[in-house]
């Protein structure tokens, strides 16, 4: 099927003239970037949910009452004790936090990369036909280009 | 005659002298106009080298000085707290987007993360005048910055200016020598 397309798409392309070529590779272009930004922050955020998951998997080896020093900012660090090991707090987005259990911050984090890992890879497939188009669209552009100057080199 | 009209250099970037008169500009440099051109564009390209270091120079400060605030103020929360003995219960991030909680017993004195992998314990008081220090040096070096940036973009209108002028000058002058070749021609 995406093959039948494919070659359906290159008639249509056949068809246009150099300017309407040019106009479409700029559009085909411009959509594989915006794809191609999307999957770069899909990719970031699903390293965010690995790390959140790999920290709970830490917490999970320590015990209440361990001394650690406690993070209040990005450069202040207190000493302190931790309090609670079978509790964390969830961001879930939009100013809302979530107190869960330890197994269900790590099942909410699993989830999350799976959701994220499935969107990623329809995004890539979604790219790369994308990607297709554009080289057609390009090779063929290339093509009547070159017929265009051999057929004015002939009448000069 | 070319003068200067502020300080002939800031920090290091050097003043983009105001251009009167071009011919005597011309004269007095001993360049001919395309060379006086060339000499402009690259001082022009080495100010926009300096806008752009200045951008990022300011950008990163503009991120660390709420920061800063921000260890500010929880300092002095602590120091209010330190009489009292009661224990602060907290909740920390553990990793983007999720947070534990902790206990905090009195504390006399807290870790400073300096950077380049160095982390420093001070007393309470200590650590306060040095964030305060450090905030007030920040925000010093953020208005000298946005000072020099102002500076910087001064100059690069009048080369930008003087450029324009040179090569009107120089059209002008093109346009002149061909007339009175032709005239010479005729006569």
């Amino acid at each position: 099927m995406a093959a039948a397309s494919r070659s359906g798409v290159a008639e249509e392309i056949a068809k246009l003239s150099v300017e309407q070529l040019q106009a479409v590779k700029e559009q085909v272009d411009a959509e594989l970037s915006v794809l191609q930004d999307s999957v770069g922050s899909i990719r970031t955020a699903a390293n965010r949910f690995e790390m959140a998951a790999n920290a709970l998997h830490n917490l999970s080896l320590q015990k209440t009452g361990q001394q650690m020093l406690v993070p209040l900012t990005a450069s202040l660090y207190v000493p302190g004790v931790l309090d609670n090991v079978d509790n964390v707090l969830v961001d879930v987005g939009t100013g809302y936090y979530i107190e869960k259990s330890l197994a269900d911050g790590n099942d909410y984090c699993d989830r999350k990369i799976k959701f994220l890992k499935a969107n990623h890879d329809k995004l890539v497939e979604v790219a790369n036909d994308k990607r297709n188009t554009a080289e057609q669209v390009s090779l063929v552009l290339q093509a009547k280009m070159r017929s265009l100057s051999a057929g004015e080199q002939q009448r000069a | 005659m070319a003068s200067v009209t502020s300080a002939s250099e800031r920090r290091g970037i050097p003043a983009a002298p105001f251009v009167h008169d071009v011919q005597s500009f011309l004269t007095q440099s001993s360049y001919d106009a395309s060379t006086a051109l060339v000499a402009l564009q690259d001082r022009l390209q080495q100010y926009k080298l300096a806008e752009m270091k200045l951008l990022a120079q300011r950008r990163d400060l503009q991120a660390k000085i709420p920061d800063i605030k921000k260890c500010v103020e929880i300092v002095d929360t602590l120091l209010a707290k330190k009489g009292t003995g009661e224990t602060m219960k907290v909740d920390f991030e553990l990793a983007e987007g999720i947070y534990s909680r902790a206990q905090i017993p009195e504390a006399d004195s807290v870790c400073l993360w300096l950077g380049a992998n160095v982390m420093l314990e001070y007393p309470l008081e200590e650590a306060r005048s040095l964030l305060q220090s450090n905030l007030e040096n920040a925000t010093a070096s953020l208005k000298s910055i946005i000072e020099d940036m102002q500076f910087l973009r001064d100059q690069v209108t009048v080369t930008e200016v003087t450029i324009a002028r040179v090569y009107n000058f120089d059209v002008h002058q093109r346009r002149k020598l061909r007339n009175q070749a032709k005239e010479e021609e005729e006569s």
